[in-house]
């Protein structure tokens, strides 16, 4: 891992990362496998910090097997779970096992998991998350004493082009960067035109110059996934024509890969797009065959 | 800017500070709690969140909304309730306060909740509130370049 994630943003190559969910028990290997799928195709992975507030393996534990495997891994980091002292404490952890990516996240609410009876700590929100990553690689803790040895984390950030308000989204982008977001990743596209309106307003905002801008794309295997997605997850926005393509495909794997290939060669063609983000849930099989296809093989 | 981040617990209150904290918050909450359902965090910031509370959200979040607002802006976690930043956001633009929704809010300080904030505000233990915005603050340009790295 000579050349690191942050190298390759500073770089003007075109990003591609992975996403990968830590399995639902202590079977550190079901981590090793689906690490093949990512060897040498991705420039860095990510890796869900027990998300939809299910309980998983944690993410810092999951980034250090599969750095083990030599792949570059982003820890997401959310504020559900945890207070200030352990987001701390987590990330002094996570920098000393070597991990340098850090992706910063509100977390979802913990009614959609398997505990819904749990309390919420919500300590801080994303953006404050960001700005106390920021003040720790200056080597600062938020009460204000020194890190003896600092941490030099890439820090990212989310942000989501089709919930409403829409102006709204790009304020809080905007603070995340003012906060120190390296590079942002955005929610499933799967409203081209919507993502090519909000691209030109962070655009003329002189955002993407700021920071490196990386669209989500989330290949589906059915039409019921992507009905589900509608319906359940909120702030999703779904075309159309995809809704109907998928339902009138003879073969729905296939025609949800050559959706997610098209949406990758129209984001590719945006001007301030600085790469793509996939993340199929539970299927990550798929993302070297979508890699191939679109011609992202490195 | 971490120091800048966390609104610092400046001094302890004597006893009997307390107890006139506890007495001023009495008349806070008979104002607060009706109008704007005030949830006595006591680090009020209903002057740049358009004059409604924001820690009604359910993550109680203090700059801006989560990933999951409705396209009807309702909330994600009570599909019945609006999605507070999504009253913010409207009358913000509406009371023209959207320029103030641009300044990252300071982590919640735990030790202020149930204390009277007019009377933090007043001993300068939290930052006063933006009651007036002259014309230049209401046409405030935001732009990428401003940002300092």
């Amino acid at each position: 891992m000579a050349v690191t994630f942050k190298d390759k943003i500073e770089s003007d190559r075109f990003l591609v990362c992975g996403e990968l969910g830590p399995p639902q028990s202590c079977k550190g290997d079901v981590i090793r496998k689906k690490s093949v799928h990512f060897k040498n195709r991705v420039d860095a992975v990510n890796i869900t910090d027990n998300q939809t507030a299910i309980v998983r393996l944690s993410s810092i534990a999951s980034a250090k097997i599969l750095m083990d495997q030599n792949i570059e891994p982003i820890i997401q980091m959310t504020c559900r779970d945890r207070n200030r002292i352990a987001i701390q404490s987590d990330l002094l952890g996570a920098a000393a096992l070597g991990i340098r990516n850090v992706l910063c996240l509100t977390g979802d609410h913990q009614k959609f998991g398997n505990h819904p009876e749990a309390r919420g700590v919500f300590d801080m929100d994303s953006i404050q998350l960001i700005a106390t990553v920021t003040g720790m690689n200056k080597g600062e803790f938020l009460s204000g004493d020194p890190i003896k040895t600092k941490p030099a984390f890439c820090i990212g950030a989310a942000a989501n082009p089709f919930a409403e308000p829409l102006e709204m989204r790009l304020i809080r982008l905007y603070k995340k960067v003012m906060a120190g977001a390296h590079f942002i990743q955005t929610q499933a596209v799967f409203d081209v035109e919507q993502f090519i309106r909000w691209m030109d307003r962070v655009r003329a905002l002189g955002l993407s110059e700021k920071t490196a801008i990386l669209a989500g794309v989330m290949p589906v295997k059915s039409v019921n996934a992507l009905l589900h997605m509608q319906k359940e997850v909120p702030g999703v926005r779904i075309s159309q024509e995809y809704i109907s393509r998928l339902k009138n495909a003879s073969d729905p794997k296939e025609e949800g890969i050559k959706i997610a290939v098209e949406i990758i060669q129209i984001i590719r063609s945006i001007k301030g797009i600085r790469g793509i983000h996939l993340m199929p849930v539970m299927w990550e099989s798929i993302t070297p065959v979508i890699i191939q296809e679109s011609g992202l093989y490195q | 800017m971490p120091n800048q981040l966390v609104t610092p617990e400046i001094k302890n209150l004597s006893p009997r500070e307390r107890k006139f904290s506890r007495f001023i918050l009495f008349f806070e909450d008979l104002i607060k709690v009706p109008v704007f359902q005030c949830q006595k965090c006591g680090e009020c910031i209903l002057s740049s969140t358009g004059f409604t509370c924001c820690q009604r959200c359910p993550k109680r979040l203090r700059n801006g909304p989560c990933g999951g607002t409705g396209e009807d802006g309702s909330c994600e976690v009570y599909s019945d309730r609006k999605c507070i930043w999504f009253l913010i956001h409207q009358r913000s633009k509406w009371l023209g306060r959207l320029t103030l929704l641009y300044d990252i809010k300071r982590i919640h300080n735990w030790n202020l909740e149930k204390t009277s904030a007019w009377l933090n505000i007043f001993w300068k233990r939290i930052d006063p509130p933006v009651l007036f915005l002259s014309r230049k603050q209401r046409q405030r340009k935001i732009h990428g370049s401003d940002i300092q790295r």
